[in-house]
């Protein structure tokens, strides 16, 4: 789970890390009376999840109540890469010398959390780090070993910071750590994190993102992770327990695995277009599937079904009484294809096909994806282009 | 004849009295596979599918001569039981159970490759040798012998590149699942590297999937040590970017583990990258295999 800028630099500053003085708002007039208490010149920040806010317009400064008025006018009533934005955080401008980029990650292929400093702070960091990798700095931390303050220092001394800089920079490494540590993250991040013509250290953004796998365990208040769903198809998902991304065409999709799901969007991709991914995992129920076909279901004009599982873990029999139950309870006149291998198949072809359902018993999805096309042909979305997320999956 | 597993597997299942452990239990029994017993703390004494219960690893090590492991365990529980049974001597696990914190994930692939265990998961299937046996949740019937290595990241697509490969005559020698989880127990390339010196394995086919970076540095290793024919499979080319891991990951990999940039390492390490993943049936015809 993806925190807000607002509630990560909360979290930030309750652990020592300095941060500029500000405050959430969600109307023009409140930010107008936020940046008479804090004093012009401020910066007002929409709060979206999505990556890019800044280069997508979401960050404006303004030095006066007038230039304040139009930004906050602009943002409420705009959309930031699809999002709405419905708060907004009021900050201090401060006065900055230099920016730098801190960020800690886990390095699925070391196994092993990585911290990361550069030189070269702000929006073109990724660039930074593939025109001048000499300006980046990275370090490993040994699950077993732990993070030590040395480390820190080693660490910023390979990008030849003077002394003064050092001991400050590390300390925040070390809070940092200390984060992401108690709060499971799997991004910590500070960019840029600055420099104030007074010399003091500051993070002016912050990103955390949580391990949702243990959200039930971390011992901090956080906040409702499927309320910050802005997408009502794809909050539903993850109320019934499902990953739900909502797609712009107009095939609904239900797979029982993300790599399957994948492929099936692919394969889809090649002559029609998907209206979702919908990916079960392994808790298939009759009842489950029943509520994945009402979720597809949702998206209108929805011109065929393509049903795509295999029963290692999951009881293919039950969903595909799930599926035959909603098809029936409401009347569901456009072709569903379903390919259903494994443990108890045939059961399961019995079942589908005493609901009209299509049953493909090869294991080739494009086979199965061919038998859908040739009943519903290529549609109107299918040349439109390839399909867009319009939100984040997760 | 396989990788992992062999005649010699004896195999204990961790979790073996819930829902899923019970199943599976009979699934793998009925495949062949050499089940000698299963853990549930506070159940010992009782028997499941036939198998014996113990309340301890190290019991049910000593009693039945277990030499591996797989997992059906809660995830809030197999950091716990993961480490107990490498300390009772298991050197093969698979980690079925998805969810696991990505936290308790890296202190047990540091366990593990300290004790010298070759661990599979979590999010896995886990392993089924044709014929043989199998640990994991793979359903029996889309599997048949032959001189074919699959490795995936994908369980349900371990399973529909087995289908389309028995559906063409063409067997699989072992069928490894490395788990989809973004820190997995072992790397791809560790798994290649068996294949490469089994000598009942003729080919190797890799189905991966959009990020991370394990396909990338597996073509690494099939550029340096493999000889034998490899075919992958990358999985979300149309998928919409929601796993980017920030800034940090890509400026650490220097690339967001992109389905273009997997292609590209691939196809320069000699892989052949199939489109699609019916496409590996013309590949298998073509190289002959069985």
């Amino acid at each position: 789970m993806r925190l807000h800028e607002y509630e990560a630099l909360d979290i930030f500053e309750q652990n020592h890390i300095p941060v500029p003085r500000r405050e959430l708002v969600s109307t023009m007039h409140d930010a107008l009376h936020v940046a008479g208490e804090i004093g012009y010149p401020v910066i007002i920040k929409a709060q979206v999840l999505v990556g890019g806010r800044g280069l997508a317009g979401g960050i404006r400064t303004a030095s006066n109540p007038d230039e304040l008025k139009e930004a906050a006018d602009e943002l409420f009533t705009s959309e930031i890469k699809g999002m709405p934005v419905r708060k907004a955080l009021v900050c201090q401008k401060v006065d900055i010398v230099k920016e730098f980029y801190l960020g800690m990650t886990v390095d699925g292929y070391s196994g092993k959390p990585v911290i990361v400093v550069s030189t070269e702070g702000g929006v073109l960091i990724e660039e930074t780090a593939r025109t001048s990798p000499e300006k980046i700095a990275a370090i490993h931390i040994e699950p077993s070993f732990g993070y030590y303050p040395y480390q820190a220092r080693s660490l910023l001394r390979m990008l030849g910071l003077e002394q003064k800089l050092i001991t400050p920079w590390s300390e925040i490494i070390g809070q940092l750590y200390h984060i992401a540590t108690r709060y499971e993250a799997l991004i910590a991040e500070i960019n840029p994190l600055v420099v104030l013509s007074n010399g003091v250290l500051m993070a002016v953004d912050a990103v955390l993102e949580v391990d949702d796998s243990a959200l039930s365990r971390i011992r901090f208040p956080l906040p409702d992770r499927v309320d910050r769903i802005e997408n009502p198809l794809e909050r539903r998902g993850r109320e019934i327990g499902v990953t739900y991304v909502d797609l712009d065409g107009d095939i609904g999709l239900i797979s029982s695995g993300a790599g399957l799901g994948m492929a099936s969007m692919d394969i889809i991709g090649q002559k029609m277009k998907p209206a979702n991914f919908l990916e079960t995992g392994g808790g298939i129920t009759a009842d489950l599937l029943y509520r994945c076909m009402e979720l597809i279901m949702m998206k209108p004009d929805l011109r065929g079904i393509f049903i795509n599982v295999y029963g290692g873990i999951n009881p293919i029999h039950e969903g595909a009484k799930g599926v035959i139950r909603y098809m029936q309870e409401h009347n569901v006149k456009i072709p569903v294809v379903a390919k259903a291998l494994g443990n108890r198949q045939e059961e399961t072809w019995e079942i589908f096909k005493s609901g009209e359902v299509h049953v493909v018993t090869e294991a080739a999805t494009e086979k199965a994806v061919d038998v859908l096309y040739k009943l519903v042909g290529p549609g109107k979305k299918t040349d439109a282009g390839r399909p867009k997320a319009s939100a984040k999956g997760k | 004849m396989s990788i992992l597993m062999n005649d010699s597997t004896r195999v204990i299942v961790q979790g073996i009295t819930g829902r899923i452990g019970s199943a599976q239990t009979h699934w793998m029994l009925e495949y062949g596979t050499r089940v000698v017993g299963g853990v549930t703390p506070g159940k010992g004494g009782t028997t499941t599918e036939g198998v014996p219960v113990f309340n301890s690893v190290l019991e049910a090590v000593k009693q039945t001569g277990a030499n591996a492991s797989v997992f059906f365990v809660p995830a809030a529980f197999v950091l716990d039981a993961f480490l107990e049974t490498i300390d009772a001597g298991i050197k093969l696990i698979v980690i079925v159970p998805e969810h696991i914190p990505v936290k308790d994930v890296l202190r047990m692939r540091s366990y593990a490759i300290e004790k010298g265990v070759f661990a599979l998961g979590p999010t896995t299937p886990g392993i089924l040798v044709p014929g043989m046996g199998k640990m994991g949740i793979m359903p029996a019937s889309l599997f048949a012998p032959g001189r074919v290595g699959i490795i995936s990241r994908s369980g349900t697509l371990s399973y529909e590149f087995a289908g389309i490969l028995s559906e063409n005559k063409v067997g699989q020698s072992t069928v490894v699942g490395m788990g989809a989880d973004p820190v997995v127990l072992r790397n791809l390339a560790d798994i290649l590297e068996l294949f490469e010196n089994d000598k009942d394995t003729d080919a190797v086919i890799v189905v991966g999937e959009v990020g991370g970076e394990q396909e990338e540095k597996a073509a690494g290793f099939i550029a340096r040590q493999m000889t034998k024919p490899v075919a992958a499979y990358i999985a979300g080319r149309y998928s919409p970017q929601g796993k980017k891991m920030g800034h940090a990951g890509a400026i650490v990999r220097g690339s967001a583990g992109t389905v273009t940039g997997k292609h590209e390492a691939l196809k320069a390490a000699g892989v052949e990258v199939l489109e699609s993943p019916i496409d590996v049936a013309k590949w298998a015809k073509k190289n002959k295999l069985k």
